[in-house]
């Protein structure tokens, strides 16, 4: 509840991304809720000072949606793990401190249950981060490779060969409300009428109907959050449930600055002295990756029709 | 503490209502109601079991709730598209009871919560009131207020209604007595919005059990994920949609500020959850959906019925953008 208010009037005061929201968001409840006292006392505090900045690695070249089919491998020697094998699109895995990772550890067992979730430190021998340029020019995720990297057995979060629950987990929180808090949507509708201000279309009856439809769904999608953020507090599980959240944010946050872009009209196609701020194309077009990254949204529908509707696979 | 939920009283009533509507309000009543017969003994079951008098108050013989009481109960009335003025009454109720006037109250509220008076809503504006057969009062809600009229002030004629079980009519009236009322525009549209959502998740229901049952291809066509994403997308509206219903209540109940613009977001959200169910429903079942038979169409035409009611969506995304001019 307090992160929330947080999170709320950092986002009001247009506060900028934090570095370290793997960290804060993902990693931190992660090992909140499988973490040993131990695996806590280590990072958490690191976390909060933003002096460790994690990356996620989960992605692989043949693992994308098909999450289950990670082939980095890790084998076990003594006390640790010898790990081979690469990883993909690893958010902010261009400069950061440690991954988490999702690895197959044995390779006989059915592919969901032969999964382990470990914390690499990614000044480690053998890890090789390669940046990734993105469509909008930035680097922020990139390729990392594994070669016979030794990572200690105690870095493992949760049990070995058990890292698909962990992974759930973690997925959970980057796909739920606290992860994506409503008062950003609120920030960017106010810049779409600015936007309609400037370009003088904001009297237009079709522009107000467009303005009205969104700012609807900012508002349910506030409540929704707060409906949420009740069963958090009364320690219900939020599950398949996830999945519904995350459809609406992403497609919400990618519909703006869709609608954005089209207020814009011919500044659209210019990225200098154009009306919109300075960030607009960077968060357009990483509105567009909103509906693909956290799980694309034909798996989330998938997970809403089969787990929660109950339709056959 | 963030506390939005219901209470296990308020779970405990939809129950009630929920049992109630299936067993005496089943699609074969409400075939009959088509017909143009109405059996009152559905609106004195309504009464028995106290739904009339949730928000009366219990000096007029209700138990004294508020529209949070009501909201689930609204869902459960239109999971069953009730047959009846349910909504319009409880909705005509508090307009009453929120005048102010104590002889008006005492004059209608105890006959509502009985069972013994009918009532429904219109809008001026609006060229036809519906179940104005059927009512023994008629709430004409304009900008500012309203007008109550009794049987006798007004003259109903029929006209042919897409949904025979919610039947319209053309109204002429003479003056009645005028209400003085903030937003009643938003009270019925909040109150509609939480109807419209039990009408989406029932077509909803529907749909899914017909897609695990009809096969082709040899499979349940609710195998093929060209269906499936329908559905989900149809449940993740629903789901969308039902906060804002349950906000709007509470902020009518707690006569909160932002009770006026709670109700067109919900009004616009419920119209397009219950927009989205109506078209994917009728385009999973395939030709049987298509057929007078098949009782889907009672939800699908209940849901047209209810998309212009208290304001069309479009009418409330134009308050939603007035709101926002005046706040940026």
């Amino acid at each position: 509840m307090h992160q929330a208010i947080f999170e709320e009037e950092y986002l009001l005061a247009d506060g900028p991304e934090r570095v370290n929201v793997v960290g804060e968001k993902l990693m931190g409840r992660t090992l909140m809720k499988h973490g040993t006292d131990e695996q806590r006392a280590r990072w958490l505090p690191r976390i909060l000072s933003a002096e460790d900045v994690w990356s996620q690695g989960f992605s692989e070249p043949d693992a994308g949606s098909d999450l289950a089919n990670v082939q980095t491998k890790a084998l076990r020697e003594g006390d640790e793990w010898i790990v081979d094998g690469q990883k993909i699109w690893t958010s902010y895995g261009a400069f950061a401190d440690w991954i988490f990772v999702l690895v197959r550890t044995d390779p006989n067992a059915e592919r969901h249950r032969g999964l382990s979730f470990l914390a690499v430190d990614m000044r480690s021998d053998g890890v090789e981060a390669r940046p990734i340029v993105q469509l909008d020019g930035h680097a922020g995720f990139a390729e990392v490779f594994f070669t016979s990297v030794r990572v200690p057995v105690s870095q493992t979060i949760g049990d070995a060969n058990d890292g698909w629950t962990v992974a759930l987990s973690t997925l959970g929180f980057e796909r739920d409300a606290p992860a994506r808090p409503a008062a950003r949507y609120e920030r960017d509708l106010r810049e779409l009428i600015a936007v309609a201000r400037a370009r003088d279309v904001w009297d237009d009856p079709v522009v107000r109907d467009a303005i009205g439809g969104l700012a609807a769904r900012v508002e349910t999608y506030r409540l929704h959050t707060l409906r949420t953020l009740t069963r958090l507090q009364r320690g219900e599980s939020i599950g398949d449930d996830a999945s519904v959240t995350k459809l609406l944010w992403s497609e919400l946050e990618r519909d703006i600055y869709e609608y954005g872009m089209s207020l814009l009209g011919p500044y659209a196609g210019a990225l200098s002295d154009t009306p919109a701020a300075a960030s607009f194309d960077t968060r357009y077009w990483y509105a567009r990756a909103a509906t693909i990254y956290a799980g694309t949204s034909e798996i989330q529908n998938n997970i809403v029709a089969e787990r929660i509707l109950g339709l056959p696979r | 503490m963030i506390d939005f939920d219901f209470t296990d009283e308020q779970r405990a009533l939809r129950d009630v209502a929920r049992d109630l509507f299936a067993k005496q309000s089943p699609p074969s009543l409400i075939r009959e109601r088509w017909k143009g017969e109405r059996d009152p003994k559905l609106w004195r079951a309504l009464a028995e079991v106290g739904l009339l008098g949730v928000i009366v108050p219990e000096q007029y013989g209700g138990s004294g709730g508020d529209e949070v009481d009501l909201a689930l109960v609204l869902e459960e009335a239109g999971r069953a598209a009730l047959p009846e003025p349910f909504v319009e009454t409880v909705v005509a109720s508090r307009l009453i009871e929120l005048h102010g006037s104590k002889v008006l109250s005492e004059s209608w509220l105890p006959g509502i919560a009985r069972g013994e008076v009918v009532a429904t809503v219109g809008l001026e504006t609006d060229p036809f009131v519906a179940y104005a057969d059927v009512a023994d009062l008629v709430v004409l809600i304009d900008t500012s207020g309203a007008r109550l009229l009794t049987r006798d002030d007004v003259k109903a004629k029929p006209v042919r209604s897409q949904d025979p079980a919610r039947p319209l009519f053309a109204v002429e009236s003479k003056r009645g007595e005028r209400l003085n009322l903030t937003t009643p525009l938003s009270r019925a549209a909040a109150a509609v919005a939480s109807v419209q959502l039990g009408i989406a998740r029932r077509l909803l229901e529907m749909t899914v059990d017909y897609a695990k049952d009809r096969k082709q291809f040899g499979k349940p066509v609710g195998s093929f994920q060209a269906v499936k994403h329908k559905l989900a997308r149809v449940h993740t509206a629903i789901e969308d949609a039902r906060p804002s219903a349950w906000y709007a209540a509470y902020a009518f109940a707690r006569d909160l500020p932002d009770a006026a613009r709670a109700a067109s977001v919900a009004k616009v959200a419920a119209s397009g959850a219950e927009a989205m169910a109506n078209a994917e429903a009728l385009q999973c079942h395939g030709g049987i959906g298509f057929t007078w038979e098949h009782d889907l169409h009672i939800w699908l035409k209940r849901g047209l019925a209810l998309q212009p009611a208290f304001g069309t969506p479009a009418e409330h995304r134009a308050m939603l953008a007035r709101e926002e001019a005046a706040d940026a």
